[in-house]
């Protein structure tokens, strides 16, 4: 019987097509995975069936009546429960509320009623009898709780609300072993009483395991739907890559790097931190170090703890042949380190300060200046500027006057005036332009012909595929590949990214 | 037409405007309010604040809700301290400005040293400061009014200096010469509208927020007291919790001058503009025959109507 069915769902934020064509059929008693890389609509999907984003078009069934789903209590009364993937607890409220915090049991009319509110928990912190860890209770506030502890109450709170059709995004991405089998468990019992669940993961082993069919998606497109009995991981991989996957990468100018001038210009051994562990590599002079694989993989926590912004529990750096432990982003500035974040407006943008008060900062911070003379500062900012082709009006506009792809060139212009030995740049292209994304490449392998080294973090294969030397792959906070010349495939970066951590 | 709007509703512009109609409004309540002696009376008064008004501005321009609620409390304890190191002497007025600053340097490093170190909210940290100043006061005083200002301080803030302008007048002139300076043309000054626009982005980009933020209370210290030391030539004596009046009219001058409370936009010239505004009402309100208490009142309602005002402007915008 069929518990849910899209056809045809699209969803267009803008100019871009988010999701082109939704084709999804849930069986009851089926966990049902969802693949596709980051950024193909899978999210897009999810967030349309759990009521939090409207299609533009498309037809919803559920249980074979056509429905809309207007927001996320119309998808509660139709019976969809989902689980978040960025996780959506009361930190300052305990375990047992926190479960029921869709539906609070009230008695009176008012008052919550605590027994009840202490039976239901109890009943869902007992499916996880035994792997709750230390310090796990009802009645302990969920801020007080390890990252795994507290996905389990968002489990938990998933499963409390007793929805005939379950999603599930991403649940076990903190879970040690014994936690994600009995979770399996619990799912698999769902599925003999006839519930429908939907499951993303990324993790090849776990959907084997868990799962009975898999849909992929790809660009915004529902490829196809497959048994996975009838699959293996490789075939999955060659869908969600598409076509040309095997073809190695094609660089779209000569490979930066340049003979002669050797050395190397970061070298890092055996780095642990919160988020990443035993790293190590060597980035040379003139080289782009490409870092790939699954989004929050340790990648930007490397990056950041290079910089002075992040922990570094153990290991050593080295930028040239001497020794580089930045206590904070200054110390690492004057020594001569670079980082861009794709966060433009945490990490970059002073916003509401004009263009040329957002470029100078390293230049003040490196050359020690005490005074701004807006003339002389004109004259090396002006130039930095036009070598990306920023476009503006005035550099004593605003930055919020720009667009985004425009402000990440003025951040990256920072950069430009005294330049660095090492540029980290950690996934630099999120959310702007095609035609900023082609300057800043064209910018970045400049960079690299004039000896710099870089690390390129990028969410985009396209952009480590066309432009990486190499390509070091993180899986759970460690490199688990390093691809080079023809091993530089699509499907080969996949392949590291997905395989079980 | 838009550009003659914008430049209409500039904060600046709004205080200026105002400043003229309380000035005809004064002059019609009492006549020979609005001469060019009481104007120049207004003038001193006006600088008075608007000097504890630019630390209140460096501070709130520093942003992570940035504000000093100390001020008062300096301003109180420079002007005992000043008199009793001048006691009266000509001679005593350098060591009287040294130890001025010193204190006032040395209150806003704690003020700086609890919000950066201990990250204590700043509302917090100062207020907590002001009443440790206020005890403090009562000690060193137990009651007794004590020190008096050196005649050559009382000339200076009383007393044409050049141009019938009186000292501590040519002094605000150049205290808002420098802090535009400051602001607008050097690192220090760019520093601070960065960690008040993005403190994190700041931060990335190789600005020490801490130490910046450190030198901005006690910058605040140090205008708050110069204000004191200013404000013991202007009564002569120092008296009991002389600087009080001060903290909320310096948070509003500052608001008036058209700087976000939020931190990060503005500069001090509206705040002078703003100083004068209040130090005019406040005139007016006398003038009429309303108690202290009123006035307070008054004030406080200014504050809570500004905010409105500039709260739904941001609304607006976005």
């Amino acid at each position: 019987m069929s518990k849910l069915k899209l056809s045809g769902v699209s969803k267009a934020y803008g100019a871009t097509l988010a999701l082109r064509r939704g084709d999804l059929e849930l069986m009851a008693g089926e966990v049902h995975v969802l693949m596709g890389s980051n950024g193909s609509g899978k999210s897009t999907l999810c967030k349309i069936i759990a009521g939090s984003v409207r299609p533009d078009g498309g037809k919803i069934l559920v249980d074979d009546q056509p429905v809309t789903i207007s927001g996320p209590r119309s998808a509660r009364a139709h019976g969809i429960g989902i689980f978040y993937q960025e996780l959506s607890l009361a930190a300052r409220r305990s375990v047992e509320e926190n479960i029921s915090l869709g539906k609070l049991p009230v008695k009176s009319r008012v008052f919550i009623d605590r027994s009840e509110l202490r039976q239901r928990a109890a009943r869902y912190i007992g499916l996880f009898d035994g792997v709750c860890g230390e310090g796990f209770s009802a009645d302990t506030l969920v801020g007080n709780l390890r990252p795994d502890q507290r996905q389990l109450v968002e489990i938990m709170k998933a499963l409390a609300s007793e929805a005939p059709l379950l999603i599930f995004d991403e649940p076990t991405s903190a879970l040690d072993r014994a936690q994600v089998e009995r979770f399996f468990e619990i799912l698999r019992d769902l599925k003999r009483r006839g519930r429908g669940i939907i499951f993303i993961s990324h993790r090849m082993d776990e959907i084997k395991a868990i799962g009975d069919r898999v849909t992929i998606i790809r660009d915004g497109e529902t490829i196809t739907t497959l048994n996975l009995d009838d699959t293996d991981p490789a075939a999955v991989i060659r869908l969600m890559v598409g076509g040309a996957g095997d073809m190695p990468a094609s660089q779209s100018s000569v490979p930066a790097v340049v003979e002669g001038k050797g050395g190397a210009a970061l070298t890092v051994r055996d780095l642990s931190g919160r988020g990443f562990r035993n790293v190590s590599f060597e980035v040379g002079r003139g080289e782009i170090l490409g870092f790939g694989g699954l989004h929050g993989q340790g990648q930007s926590a490397v990056l950041r703890a290079i910089f002075g912004a992040g922990s570094i529990a153990s290991g050593e750096i080295l930028i040239g042949d001497s020794r580089f432990d930045a206590a904070n982003p200054r110390d690492a500035i004057r020594r001569g380190c670079a980082y861009v974040s794709g966060d433009r407006s945490r990490d970059g943008v002073i916003s509401g300060r004009p263009i040329i008060e957002n470029v100078t900062p390293i230049h003040y911070l490196r050359d020690r200046l005490l005074i701004a003379r807006p003339g002389k500062l004109r004259d090396r900012v002006a130039p930095a500027l036009e070598s990306m082709h920023t476009k503006f009006a005035s550099l004593f506009h605003p930055i919020g006057s720009l667009s985004g792809g425009n402000q990440q060139k003025v951040i990256i212009a920072r950069w430009l005036i005294d330049r660095p030995d090492v540029l980290l740049l950690d996934d630099p292209t999120k959310g702007i332009d095609l035609s900023a994304k082609a300057d800043l490449f064209a910018l970045i392998r400049q960079l690299a012909a004039e000896g710099l080294g870089i690390v390129l973090y990028s969410s985009e294969d396209a952009e480590l595929l066309g432009n990486a030397n190499r390509i070091l792959v993180f899986n759970g906070g460690s490199v688990s590949r390093e691809l080079t010349g023809a091993d530089r495939t699509r499907y080969n970066l996949y392949q590291a990214a997905y395989e079980a951590a | 037409m838009s550009r003659v709007v914008s430049f209409v509703r500039q904060p600046i512009v709004v205080a200026l405007v105002l400043i003229v109609l309380l000035l005809y409004l004064g002059e019609a309540l009492s006549p020979g309010f609005a001469t060019g002696g009481q104007i120049l009376r207004l003038l001193i008064v006006a600088s008075l604040l608007g000097i504890v008004a630019a630390g209140q501005n460096v501070v709130i321009l520093g942003g992570r809700e940035g504000i000093d609620l100390s001020v008062g409390g300096v301003v109180s304890l420079s002007a005992i301290i000043a008199g009793n190191v001048m006691n009266g002497a000509d001679g005593g007025i350098l060591p009287a400005v040294a130890a001025c600053l010193a204190a006032g340097a040395f209150f806003g490093l704690l003020n700086g040293l609890g919000v950066t170190l201990l990250r204590i909210p700043p509302l917090v940290m100062t207020l907590g400061m002001l009443g440790v100043l206020q005890g403090l006061l009562v000690v060193i005083r137990m009651g007794i009014p004590s020190g008096q200002a050196a005649p050559a301080l009382s000339r200076f803030v009383t007393q044409p200096l050049a141009y019938g302008i009186p000292g501590i007048i040519w002094l605000w002139i150049v205290i808002g010469i420098l802090l535009a300076l400051m602001l607008n043309r050097t690192v220090f000054g760019h520093r601070i509208y960065a960690i008040g626009s993005n403190e994190h982005a700041a931060y990335m980009a190789g600005v020490p927020v801490k130490l910046v933020r450190i030198a901005l209370f006690m910058t605040s210290g140090m205008f708050a007291a110069t204000a004191g030391l200013c404000l013991l030539g202007y009564s002569g004596t120092s008296f009991a919790n002389v600087g009080e009046q001060y903290m909320l009219p310096s948070i509003i001058a500052v608001v008036f001058g058209g700087t976000s409370l939020a931190g990060g936009k503005g500069g001090y010239t509206g705040t002078m503009a703003g100083a004068v505004l209040l130090v005019i009402l406040q005139s007016i309100l006398t003038t009429i025959n309303i108690e202290e208490s009123g006035r307070q009142m008054v004030f406080g309602a200014t504050l809570l109507l500004l905010m409105m005002f500039y709260g739904r402007g941001r609304a607006m915008r976005a």
